[in-house]
């Protein structure tokens, strides 16, 4: 058996209380995906190993579930949101926009890492419509011109929080 | 081991006291309300502002939260509470109305009078009651939330003092028998609010009867229906009434264990819950005594991780089983085996909401509202093409054009185009009927459609009902489980149907093969599958002549990508040098006086309008228009459509297979 290196051992500490039948499948992928940023190879092994199934079985729902990324996460992800209180207010131009500006597909990020675009799913905060979230906040009465705006500032660099007020002064209030 | 009756009224000494304290607080009191749309609003920024300024002020003032009251477009909302009792809930309360709102609640001037919305208790000259407010006009009394936005939702005391935990203190300490409280629940004729509307207190003599002592119950909290989030303002606004509805079920039902399944995109929902569930265990309402009872019963969170077919029953219990969250085929039922195989009855979150108060006041009081047939009351919210976004709770029967008027009607004045009700899999039904439909199943039936769990999204004149199939096409198809050929297959096709029709590219033949589509996912094993035609088969019935026009080239609201382009009207237009720098796909081009958008490189995303609203029209395109460019594909090794890179066999650490699938091994993910 191969030694065990610091960061399995990191894993296992972090996993110890996973128990097989106890519904703890989708709690071990969230605790490592909060820790990590992502659920590597190497943690689906150790929690495969904590579940006593196999490796496929843990990749398989990792993959299933749309949370889970297998990847490190960008500097800063925005989500879109599909619903259809944002649809029909152009939401589709402003995913289009933003994924343009970054020359990226949908699910992906750019080539250093700065930004990436996730699909999201609807929560019901549709006065907001249509909203992105960056990284946690949303950012809301969004159009297509300001979503290219907050794209690009990501891109270049920008802080997400000065991104986020910058966005939120253009919006006036929305009210 | 004591006796209900004794615990109960021990709790509720303490909660009456610190009920009244929070009615008739020493100091003037905001509340902020804090939930899922108040914090979209900048809720949390307000937060921390009203604590620095009153700190820095050194204002007599206390504060406090609660959740919305469902007038979300007014968010942030608060609310200031005096010492005598007047209460009066302002919004929207953004960081520039803190300072105002201090001023109010210490010198009582009407200083924040612009922002007022209603009185919640007592009265104030020139501010009307809540009630009176014309989004509420459809409701007759809040039952399901009544505590909504009035009582601070981290509170068990607020949810005792306000009758919370009495009806089941009251069954426990008259021994009633799980029997007579399923009785109850049927004579009510509560039946499910996710969407199957089967009778609830049948559901449970099913587990009632199973064998065996260890009865699982599920509280499904997966509200993945884009456009509904009734679930959502019980999770986070009262959440002790959840843990008292599967309590009572738990009762009802000879059950000791249970799961609460929340979707993922609710964090706050999950972590309220877990803070219902760990107060109630600390005061002794659960646990292995309950209220003194010797009954046990303990209930667990599980959080969710993004798949809509976990809102089935069978999906829900597989993704608890440690898996993907399959849906499976029935028999057996949950009842028979569920999770981990044991006897388990699953119900959402607003069926087990409605059973304290049921058993609270009697069958006969719950029919009050409602019809014959639908008795009780059902949150809905409201959300598209309306001036008032949120969410009202109606007796069934409330009539939808009444509705549409509580939410001011279609913003700007349009026509009302379309209503989509309950999700993705309900139904896309023509504006008209909304001078007929009522808020009840038979109506929506009887077109094709249903209420689902309550979402109705109102659309406007200005969208296409062929781009919003593309929406709910793309939905279904992503979040097919996989395991059908005709769900994940078949979606597919319709999603790619209805996207090459939005190109300008539908074909004649597309319209039977939509049927035969549809005709082929009634095969599916789940709901997810069979109703996935449902808003398909509604365009094809009430909007016909506008996918026809589809094909022969038009789309007249212009979302069609490939039927609408963009075009400069007024070349002396200084905006246009802002349009020109905007445009992601430099598809403006050439020099002042003399730009054109080049509509190989236009993508349709209206930037340029945005900025240029008076110089750049959007139009219809004339025939032969060259197509839109699609976004390019994601950068090798980077991620793919879906987020998954290929996962190679050395990294995952495990032994290649014997003899091919040389090379990392490409995962497809019905794409």
């Amino acid at each position: 058996m191969p030694l065990e290196t610091e960061a399995t051992a990191e894993l296992r500490a972090l996993l110890a209380d996973i128990k097989p039948d106890a519904t703890d499948l989708l709690g071990a992928l969230h605790r490592v995906q909060h820790h990590y940023g992502y659920v590597s190879a190497e943690a689906m092994r150790v929690i495969a190993e904590q579940l006593r199934v196999s490796v496929a079985h843990v990749y398989g729902a990792t993959t299933y579930y749309a949370d889970f990324r297998t990847t490190p996460p960008p500097r800063t992800n925005i989500g879109w949101c599909s619903g259809p209180a944002c649809r029909l207010r152009n939401s589709v131009g402003i995913r289009d926009a933003m994924l343009a500006t970054l020359g990226i597909a949908m699910g992906g990020q750019t080539n250093d890492g700065m930004v990436g675009v996730t699909q999201m799913q609807c929560n019901g905060s549709c006065e907001q419509a249509p909203q992105v979230w960056v990284g946690e906040a949303v950012v809301g009465r969004l159009n297509a011109a300001r979503a290219i705006r907050l794209a690009r500032a990501l891109r270049d660099g920008a802080d997400t929080s000065s991104v986020i007020s910058e966005t939120a002064s253009t919006n006036g209030g929305g009210h | 081991m004591g006796i209900p009756g004794d615990t109960y009224a021990t709790l509720r000494a303490n909660a009456d006291a610190v009920w009244e304290e929070w009615n008739r607080p020493l100091r003037p009191r905001i509340n902020l309300a804090e939930d899922t749309s108040s914090l979209a609003a900048g809720a949390h920024a307000v937060w921390v502002a009203l604590n620095r300024r009153a700190e820095e002020r050194g204002a007599a003032i206390d504060l406090g939260g609660t959740a919305g009251y469902g007038l979300q477009w007014l968010n942030p909302l608060a609310d200031i509470t005096w010492p005598d009792g007047t209460r009066i809930l302002y919004g929207p309360v953004t960081l520039d109305a803190v300072d105002m709102l201090i001023d109010e609640a210490v010198g009582r001037t009407g200083a924040a009078d612009r922002l007022a919305i209603g009185t919640l208790a007592g009265s104030r000259a020139g501010i009307a009651s809540i009630e009176a407010h014309p989004f509420l006009a459809e409701e007759r009394e809040r039952r399901l939330t009544v505590r909504v936005g009035r009582t601070d939702p981290a509170s068990l005391e607020h949810y005792i003092a306000t009758g919370g935990y009495f009806a089941t203190a009251r069954a426990l300490d008259r021994h009633m028998e799980p029997q007579a409280i399923r009785q109850v629940v049927i004579d009510a004729g509560l039946w499910g609010r996710g969407g199957a509307a089967f009778p609830a207190g049948v559901k449970w003599n099913f587990l009632a009867g199973a064998p065996g002592d260890e009865h699982v119950l599920v509280c499904n909290a997966d509200e993945g229906d884009p456009g509904g989030w009734a679930n959502r303002v019980l999770l986070e606004g009262d959440p002790h009434l959840i843990v008292e509805g599967m309590l009572i079920a738990a009762l009802a039902s000879n059950a000791h264990y249970g799961y609460i399944y929340i979707r993922s995109e609710y964090p706050l929902a999950v972590e309220r819950m877990r803070a219902a569930i760990r107060d109630a265990e600390a005061a002794g309402i659960l646990g292995n005594d309950v209220l003194g009872s010797g009954f046990r019963c303990t209930f667990e969170i599980v959080m969710g991780a993004g798949a809509y077919v976990c809102g089935d029953e069978t999906g829900l219990i597989s993704s608890l089983q440690d898996g993907r969250g399959m849906p499976r085929i029935k028999p057996p039922f949950p009842a028979n085996a569920g999770v981990l195989l044991k006897p388990t009855n699953v119900n959402n979150v607003e069926t087990y909401a409605n059973v304290p108060l049921i058993l609270m006041h009697g069958a006969e009081w719950y029919r009050q509202y409602g019809t014959q047939a639908d008795s009780g009351t059902k949150i809905f919210s409201l959300s598209g093409n309306i001036e008032r976004v949120g969410w009202m709770e109606t007796p069934f029967g409330t009539p939808l054009k009444a509705v549409l008027a509580a939410c001011g009607g279609v913003a700007g004045g349009g026509v009302l185009k379309a209503i989509q009700p309950g999700g993705p899999l309900i139904g896309y039904l023509p504006g008209r009927l909304v001078d007929t439909l009522t808020l009840e199943r038979a109506p929506f039936a009887a077109q094709g459609a249903g209420l689902g769990s309550g979402g109705i999204v109102f659309i406007g004149a200005g969208s296409c009902s062929v781009d919003l199939n593309v929406l709910f096409a793309e939905f279904v198809e992503l979040e097919s489980c996989g395991r059908c050929t005709t769900c994940h297959g078949g979606n597919q096709r319709m999603h790619e149907i209805f996207r090459r029709t939005g190109d300008g590219l539908g074909r004649t033949e597309d319209r039977h093969n939509l049927e035969l589509i549809a005709s082929t996912l009634q095969f599916s094993n789940c709901a997810h599958g069979q109703l996935s035609p449902t808003i398909m088969r509604n365009t094809l019935r009430h909007f016909e002549a506008e996918y026809n026009a589809h094909l022969h080239g038009t789309c007249e609201a212009l979302r069609c990508p490939g039927l609408a382009r963009f075009r400069i009207t007024d070349q002396s237009d200084p905006s246009l040098v802002e349009a020109q720098a905007i445009c992601p796909t430099g598809a403006i081009v050439g020099e002042a006086g003399n730009r054109i958008v080049e509509d190989s490189a236009c993508i349709r995303c209206g930037a340029c309008t945005d900025v240029a609203p008076r110089a750049i029209v959007r139009e219809a395109a004339p025939a032969g228009t060259e197509l839109p460019r699609r976004a390019p594909a994601a950068p090798p090794g980077t991620a793919s459509a879906f987020g998954v890179p290929p996962l190679s066999w050395q990294a995952t650490g495990l032994a290649r297979p014997e003899g091919g699938m040389g090379g990392p091994a490409p995962i497809t993910l019905f794409v």
